[in-house]
C-alpha cells in the first residue's frame, strides 16, 4: 500500500512537472492550428496543385512538372516577368531617391508647414487605388484627356499613353509611384528620426558640409530602411496587379501585363493548375530577389 | 526553470509531421469532386399551389436586377408556396469559385453562355427538362449549352447582330439601306458615304480586344462556324474566317474605318459628329442612342446584318446568358419551376421584355430565345423613339430567326482573346495580314490552350 501511494505521488509529481513544460505550447497552439489551417494547409494544396492539370472539375491529372515546363518554356511567361521588371526598374530606383529626398526635407525642424507636406505626401497612399486608377484613365486619355489636351495646347502630338506599347508601361509607373511613394516616405522617415542628432552636431563641427553628411552619414544610417523599401517594393511590382487590371486590362498587347496579372489570368480561366505553378515560380524568383537585394544592402560591419 | 531542447524539438516535429500528414491527405484537387454529372427530373409537385420551399437565386446587379425581380414577383403569383431569395452578386467574380468549392452554392444563377461549357460538371444535366420545349429554341442557344450531348444551361436571351446606320446621312448620300445586302455592299455604301463627306470613317470596329474577337464570332456564327466545334478541335483555319478578316482588311485599307474602343468617349464623339455611319453590333448596341448619344439620338435605325454571300443568313449572335442550376443545389427542382416559368411561359418573358417600371417601353437589349414569344406582330417592347419610333422588335425577330446553330464555347475562349482578340487589332492597324492573323492564332492557341486543355 505504501508502495502504491509513493509511485501516485511520484507520478503526480511528474505530471506536475510536465504540466509548466506543456502550457507554453498550449498557449501558443491557436496560432499554429491558425497557421496551419491558413498557411500550411493552401500552401500545400497549391504545391500539389501545380503539379496537376485541374479546372475545376472533375478529377485532376497528374502532369509532373508539366506545368512548369510549359512556364518556363512560354514566352508568355517571361514576357511577363520582362514587363515586371522594366516596371520595377522604372519605380523602385526612383522611388528611393524621391523617398529619400522628401524624407530629409520632412526631417528638417526648420521646415514650414511641414504637417501639411506629410499629410500631402500621405494622402495617395490612402486613397483607394481604384478611385484613383479612374482618374488616371480620365487624365491620360488618349482623345480627350487633361495631359494630351495640355501638350496639344503647346503644339506637341497626342501620345497614346494608355494605348501604346511604349507609353503604358511608364503611364503605370506613374501610378504605382504616385499612390505608394508615401509609403516610401514613412519608412524612410522613421529611418532618419532613428540617428541621433549628435552625429550631425560632431560632423558639423568637424567641417563636413550638408552634402557630405547626407552621403557619409544619412545613406549609411538609413542603408537599413533603404533595404527595407527595396525588398518591399519589389514583392510589390512583382506582384503589382490592380494597377494594369484596372487602367489597361494589361494591354496593349500584353504590355502591362505584369506578372501578377499573368497569374491571375490562368487563375480567372480555371487553368488552377498551371496557376499555382506559376505562384510558385514567382514567390521563388521574388525570394531571390530580395535576398539579393538584403545582401547587396547590408550595411558594411554586417558584411565584414 | 529551462526547458529540454528535445522537448521543443519533439513539440515542433510533432506539430509538423501533424500538418504535414493533414496536407498529404487532403490536398488531393479535385477529390471532393463528383466527376458525373446530376441529371435533374421533372419536379414530383403536380400543381403550382403544391410547390413549397424556398430558393436562393443569382443575378447580375443593376437595372436587370431590379427587372428580374418583378418577374420573380409574378412567378410568386402563381406559385405562391415558393420563397425567392434574390440576390445581386458579382456573378463573373464569384460563382465558378462557388461551384468549385461547393459552399454556399446557389439553388439557380444567371451566368454567360461562355462560361457554362467550362463547368458543367457542377451543374445539373436539365436536357430532359428542356426536351419539351427542345423544337422551340433558337438552334444557337440550344448549342452552346449543350456539352457532350447533354443541356446544361436553361437558355434565356438571344442577342443578334443588327446593321445600326445613321439614316440622315445615307439619305443625304443617296444610299438606300434596303440595299445592303452583303458585306461586299456594306463596303460600297461606306465609299459613296465617304466620297461625297471625306472626313468620315462610316463603319465602326472595335478597339477592345475582348470586344473585338466577340464581333468576330458573331460574324463567324453568320456563316455557321465558330473557333472551335462541338469536339473541341479548332476551326480558324476555314475559310470563312478568312473571308472576314479579308473583309476588315479591305475596310481598313479604304480608310473607311473608325477604330475606338465600345463607347468610350472616343466612341461617343466619333458617333455624335457623324463620322461613324454604320455600327455592325448586337441588339445590345440600342441602349447607345438611348442613353449615350445626345446630338444623334433618334437618327440611328436598324436593319438586319448584311449577308456574307447573296441569300445567306442575316444575323449572328454575339452574346448572351441562360440559367443554371448547380448540382449542389439545395432545390434545384423550385429554380426549375422559376426558369421555366421566366423562360417558357408567357407572364414569365413578357414580365421580363414587355413595359415594366425600370424600362416603361420595355428591354430591349436583347429578344427572348424562345421561339413563341419571337412573333414579329405580337412585340413585347415599345417602338424606340431614339430609333425615330422604329419597330425594333420586328426587325430584331426577323433578325434572330436566321442565326445559325454554333457549337459550346469553349473553355479556353476568354484566353484565346490574348491572341486572336489582340492579333485581329494589329490586322485593324495594318500590322498584320488575315493569314498572320489566323497562323499565329492558330499556332498559340492550339499549343497554349487546346494542348492543354
Amino acid at each position: 500500500m505504501a508502495g502504491l501511494t509513493a509511485t501516485t505521488a511520484r507520478r503526480a509529481a511528474i505530471g506536475s512537472r510536465r504540466l509548466p513544460r506543456l502550457s507554453p505550447y498550449l498557449f501558443i497552439a491557436p496560432f499554429f492550428v491558425v497557421f496551419a489551417a491558413f498557411g500550411v494547409y493552401p500552401l500545400m494544396y497549391a504545391l500539389r496543385l501545380s503539379f496537376t492539370r485541374w479546372r475545376g472539375a472533375g478529377e485532376a491529372t497528374w502532369v509532373g512538372v508539366g506545368n512548369y515546363v510549359y512556364l518556363l518554356t512560354n514566352p508568355d511567361f517571361w514576357a511577363s516577368l520582362g514587363n515586371s521588371a522594366v516596371m520595377w526598374l522604372l519605380i523602385v530606383p526612383i522611388q528611393v531617391v524621391a523617398g529619400l529626398g522628401a524624407a530629409v526635407l520632412l526631417a528638417n525642424a526648420r521646415l514650414r508647414l511641414r504637417g501639411l507636406f506629410r499629410v500631402a505626401f500621405i494622402a495617395p497612399f490612402v486613397t483607394p487605388l481604384v478611385a484613383m486608377a479612374q482618374v488616371w484613365i480620365v487624365v491620360f486619355d488618349e482623345d480627350y484627356g487633361l495631359v494630351n489636351h495640355v501638350l496639344g495646347l503647346v503644339g506637341l502630338p497626342a501620345v497614346g499613353w494608355l494605348t501604346s506599347t511604349a507609353w503604358a508601361k511608364p503611364t503605370l509607373a506613374l501610378l504605382f509611384l504616385w499612390k505608394t511613394t508615401g509609403f516610401a516616405i514613412i519608412i524612410l522617415l522613421a529611418g532618419l528620426q532613428a540617428v541621433p542628432g549628435a552625429v550631425y552636431e560632431a560632423a558639423s563641427i568637424d567641417g563636413a558640409s550638408r552634402w557630405r553628411q547626407f552621403w557619409s552619414l544619412t545613406v549609411p544610417l538609413v542603408r537599413r530602411s533603404i533595404a527595407f523599401l527595396v525588398v518591399v517594393q519589389t514583392l510589390a511590382v512583382f506582384q503589382m496587379f490592380a494597377e494594369p487590371y484596372v487602367v489597361t486590362e494589361g494591354g496593349p498587347y500584353g504590355s502591362t501585363t505584369t506578372a501578377g496579372l499573368y497569374l491571375y489570368e490562368h487563375i480567372s480561366a480555371s487553368d488552377l493548375g498551371t496557376g499555382a505553378a506559376n505562384s510558385f515560380l514567382l514567390v521563388l524568383l521574388v525570394f531571390g530577389l530580395s535576398l539579393g537585394a538584403v545582401r547587396l544592402l547590408r550595411p558594411k560591419e554586417e558584411v565584414s | 526553470m529551462s526547458t529540454p531542447a528535445m522537448a521543443r524539438r519533439g513539440f515542433l516535429k510533432g506539430a509538423l509531421g501533424i500538418g504535414a500528414l493533414a496536407a498529404a491527405g487532403a490536398c488531393a484537387p479535385g477529390g471532393g469532386t463528383s466527376a458525373a454529372p446530376s441529371k435533374l427530373a421533372k419536379p414530383t409537385t403536380t400543381s403550382s399551389a403544391s410547390a413549397k420551399g424556398e430558393i436562393t437565386i443569382w443575378n447580375r446587379s443593376g437595372d436587370l436586377f431590379k427587372v428580374f425581380d418583378a418577374a420573380i414577383g409574378k412567378f410568386r403569383e402563381a406559385y405562391p408556396g415558393v420563397k425567392v431569395n434574390h440576390q445581386a452578386v458579382d456573378i463573373d467574380a464569384k460563382l465558378a469559385n462557388t461551384l468549385i468549392s461547393g459552399t454556399d452554392v446557389p439553388d439557380g444563377s444567371f451566368w454567360d453562355d461562355a462560361k457554362i461549357g467550362g463547368q458543367s460538371e457542377h451543374l445539373y444535366d436539365l436536357t430532359d427538362l428542356i426536351s419539351p420545349y427542345r423544337d422551340k429554341i433558337a438552334p444557337y442557344k440550344l448549342s452552346v449549352n449543350t456539352v457532350g450531348g447533354k443541356i446544361y444551361g436553361v437558355p434565356w436571351d438571344l442577342d443578334p447582330g443588327l446593321l445600326w446606320y445613321r439614316e440622315d446621312i445615307l439619305q443625304d448620300a443617296g444610299v438606300d439601306p434596303a440595299g445592303i445586302s452583303t458585306y461586299d455592299d456594306l463596303l460600297t455604301a461606306a465609299r459613296t458615304i465617304k466620297e461625297k463627306d471625306p472626313k468620315t470613317r462610316p463603319i465602326h470596329l472595335d478597339k477592345n480586344p475582348f470586344l473585338g474577337q466577340l464581333w468576330l464570332e458573331m460574324l463567324a456564327n453568320q456563316q455557321g462556324t465558330s473557333l472551335a466545334d462541338a469536339q473541341g478541335k479548332l476551326r480558324l483555319e476555314s475559310a470563312e474566317y478568312r473571308r472576314t478578316l479579308g473583309w476588315i482588311q479591305d475596310a481598313v485599307k479604304g480608310e473607311l474605318v473608325t477604330h475606338a474602343p465600345y463607347l468610350e468617349a472616343a466612341d461617343i464623339n466619333t458617333l455624335d459628329s457623324g463620322q461613324q455611319v454604320f455600327v455592325p453590333w448586337a441588339i445590345w448596341w440600342s441602349f447607345a442612342p438611348q442613353q449615350l448619344l445626345k446630338a444623334t439620338k433618334g437618327k440611328w435605325r436598324a436593319a438586319p446584318l448584311p449577308a456574307w454571300t447573296p441569300g445567306g443568313a442575316r444575323s449572328g449572335a454575339m452574346g448572351g446568358s441562360s440559367f443554371i442550376i448547380p448540382a449542389k443545389a439545395k432545390n434545384p427542382e423550385l429554380a426549375w419551376l422559376l426558369y421555366e416559368f421566366l423562360c417558357f411561359t408567357e407572364p414569365g418573358y413578357t414580365a421580363v421584355y414587355g413595359p415594366n417600371s425600370i424600362y416603361p417601353g420595355g428591354l430591349s437589349t436583347s429578344v427572348p430565345s424562345f421561339s413563341p414569344a419571337l412573333r414579329p406582330d405580337k412585340p413585347l417592347f415599345k417602338p424606340i423613339d431614339a430609333l425615330g419610333g422604329q419597330d425594333l422588335w420586328k426587325v430584331a425577330v426577323e433578325a434572330a430567326a436566321t442565326i445559325p446553330a454554333a457549337a459550346p464555347l469553349p473553355v479556353w475562349w476568354a484566353q484565346s482573346v490574348d491572341y486572336l482578340g489582340d492579333n485581329t487589332q494589329r490586322l485593324i492597324e495594318g500590322k498584320m495580314s488575315p493569314d498572320d492573323v489566323i497562323a499565329e492564332s492558330a499556332k498559340k492557341i492550339q499549343r497554349n490552350l487546346i494542348d492543354r486543355s
